[in-house]
This record gives structure tokens, sequence and C-alpha cells, in this order.
């Protein structure tokens, strides 16, 4: 073989070893970025290990084939009192399980707190457009109806609850705001606090620009009529979304209409350029934090989404704050 | 520096860049689905 056919060779060689270096590296980034988390979160994500304490799954509290909690129970027996803090999965109402928030619940219960994740019937669309009934409301009603279950049901295993944090991600989180905010006053023990991230709380519409629900087009109003008809369980017109009556019949599931000066401490965080939860409605549930004189926390991440995934530094002060209000208003004794 | 140890940096090079194009990738691909800047907060 010829020196010029060897070079032409090794040429060839060399571009293909590239070309595979280049895929190689350019994969492991991308499964990189997924996988590897700054090292501070391990502190907020443990796993679940029988040295934290006894977990009970799948307990019930009503009739539906959702209405199940499971029970994080820590190790620590020799108290009088316990706090618990349920913590609500995400999903948009119509999706996700507790099991999603194991490390959460789990490092509540490192925390030496009573934790508690809850089910609740998720928004399903049946053959030939019918639902399953299913609305944020019923939801609500759920969570309210399922809070004196869990506190049973950890007094029956030795660990008397005696006051309470509700928390949750997105959807979870409008839940537990829901509970905070408008049925504390029905809770066998006191609300302390609630936490949690990038939740709808109110239904203004021209705060749901994310959506186009702020145009004053049909399309816009249908569209409006449509979403928050589906969130509360009963039909919204189109007259009554151009007219703003619609507004007082979503009361019930406006967690920010219920913020009172009484309302417990409040610790968030929302992303800047959500997508998913329009970010003016935080906007809206800041002001009325602020002006009911509510101890609160409210953190904006200027560079992320629904995922709060672009500014670490402040998701490690969001995550801080819930420790500090924690350890304030219900401290683990 | 000899044949050998130029191509060797050149691949490092071509390592880095995909490396960093893959994070970049999956960050855009994240904020196309529920929002954020490309280029703001933690870079990578």
């Amino acid at each position: 073989m010829s020196k010029a056919a060897d070079e032409k060779k090794m040429k060839a060689v060399l571009i293909w070893m590239g070309i595979l270096v280049f895929v190689l590296a350019f994969g492991a980034g991308a499964v990189s970025k997924v996988v590897i988390q700054p090292g501070w979160t391990k502190k907020y994500n443990v796993p679940w290990s029988d040295e934290l304490g006894t977990r009970m799954v799948d307990l019930p509290y009503g009739d539906g084939a959702a209405n199940k909690f499971d029970l994080y129970l820590p190790a620590d027996t020799g108290k009088r009192n316990y706090g618990l803090v349920v913590y609500l999965h995400a999903g948009g109402f119509t999706a996700g399980d507790k099991s999603g928030d194991v490390e959460m619940l789990s490092w509540l219960c490192k925390k030496g707190y009573v934790a508690a994740g809850i089910n609740y019937t998720l928004f399903a669309e049946l053959e030939g457009g019918a639902t399953n009934g299913a609305s944020v409301l019923t939801q609500s009603e759920e969570i309210r109806d399922a809070i004196p279950k869990v506190i049973e049901a950890a007094e029956k295993e030795g660990y008397p609850i005696d006051s309470m944090a509700i928390a949750g991600g997105s959807a979870g989180h409008t839940l537990a705001m829901i509970y905070a905010y408008r049925d504390a006053g029905q809770s066998p023990v006191p609300v302390k606090m609630t936490f949690g991230a990038v939740e709808p709380s109110c239904f203004h519409r021209e705060d749901w620009d994310n959506y186009g629900f702020d145009r004053e087009t049909e399309e816009s109003y249908q569209g409006a009529a449509g979403i928050f008809s589906a969130m509360l369980g009963e039909m919204l017109s189109v007259e009554e979304i151009k007219d703003g009556s619609y507004l007082e019949k979503m009361t019930p599931i406006s967690a920010a209409e219920w913020i009172t000066p009484d309302a417990p401490p409040t610790v968030v965080a929302y992303g800047t350029y959500d997508r998913v939860q329009p970010f003016k409605v935080s906007l809206r549930l800041k002001a009325a934090l602020e002006a009911n004189g509510v101890d609160h926390r409210y953190l904006e991440l200027p560079h992320s989404g629904h995922g709060l995934q672009n500014d670490h530094a402040l998701y490690k002060q969001w995550m801080e704050a819930v420790e500090e209000y924690l350890d304030r208003y219900m401290p683990a004794k | 520096m000899t044949l050998t140890q130029k191509r060797l940096v050149i691949l490092l090079i071509i390592a880095i860049v995909a490396f960093v194009l893959g994070r970049l990738v999956v960050r855009a691909a994240i904020n196309l689905l529920i929002g954020g800047t490309l280029f703001g907060g933690n870079f990578l």
C-alpha cells in the first residue's frame, strides 16, 4: 500500500474517532445534566430507610380508590407530642402520586416530624367527553376530609399530633394552600405554616397571559371558560368570563382570596418564566400576603420556569427558608 | 508537541465542547417545555 493511501486511512480513522468522542461526550453531558444535582440537594432528598422510623403505606381515608395516604413515623418515639407535615404531590391535578415525594417526606421524618403524603382523586376524561367528576374543588374537599384521619392514624400508632404544616408542589401546593387558608379553621390541630412552589392560587384571567386568557377575544373567553370550569367542576359561561362574575364562583378554589391576617406563615417560590402556572398569579398572592401582614417568604427565581431549574442558589435559599420557618413555627422539639 | 499529542489535545477539546453542548441541549429542551432562560441563572 502506498504512503498516500496510509495517510488517507489514518485521516479517516482520526475523523471517525473525533465523531465517536463527540457523540459519547455529548451523551455524557446530556445525562449529567439530568442526573447530577448540586451537592446541597442531598440534604433535602433523603432516601427512605428503616433507620428513619416506620413507614405505613396506602392507609385509607375514604371510599374512593385514590383516597389513601402514606404515614412516615419518626424513629424517636419518646416525645409527648409531634408536629405533622403533610406534603401533597404535584401533577397538574390530573397525574402524580404520593410515592413521588418519598425523599421529601423522608427528610421531614428525619427532622422528627410525622410526615404524610396524601393521594387525591385525579381529574380524568372518560369516553364520550365526560369526566370522572373530579375537580380542584373535590380534591380540596378530599384533603380537608383526610387530615383528621391522618392525625387519628398517627395517634393510633402512638404519635399524638399537636400542630401541623401543609405543603406541596405545583397542583399539590394549590390544594395545600386552600387547606391552609380556607379550611384551617376546621383542622383538628392548629395549622402553623404552609410551604410549596409554583401553584396557581387564583384565577383572574388577565394574569393567565401564558394561556392567552388576557386577550379580549372569543377564543380567549372560551379557553378560560373551559379550563376554569374543569378546575372548579362547574360550568362557567363565556358571559361570566367576560363580565368577571366567574371570579366569585371560583372563590372556593382560589387560595389567595382566602388570605386574612390570621393566615398561617407561608414560604413560596416561583419561576419568572413559568409556562404552566402563570407567574403573574404569584404576584397577586404576594400582594395579598403583604396586605394582610402574613409572615411570608416569597422567592422569585428570575431565570427559571415551572421546574425552578435554572437558579440553584435561590432554590437553596427557598429550602433553607422552609427549614427556618419549620424550626420557628413548628420546631420538632 | 508531537503529532500524537496534538491529536489528543484536539480530541480533548472536542470532548469538552460536546459535553457542554449536551448539557445545553437538555437545558434548552427543559426550558422549552416549562420555561426558563438559556444563558441566565446557573449557566450549565
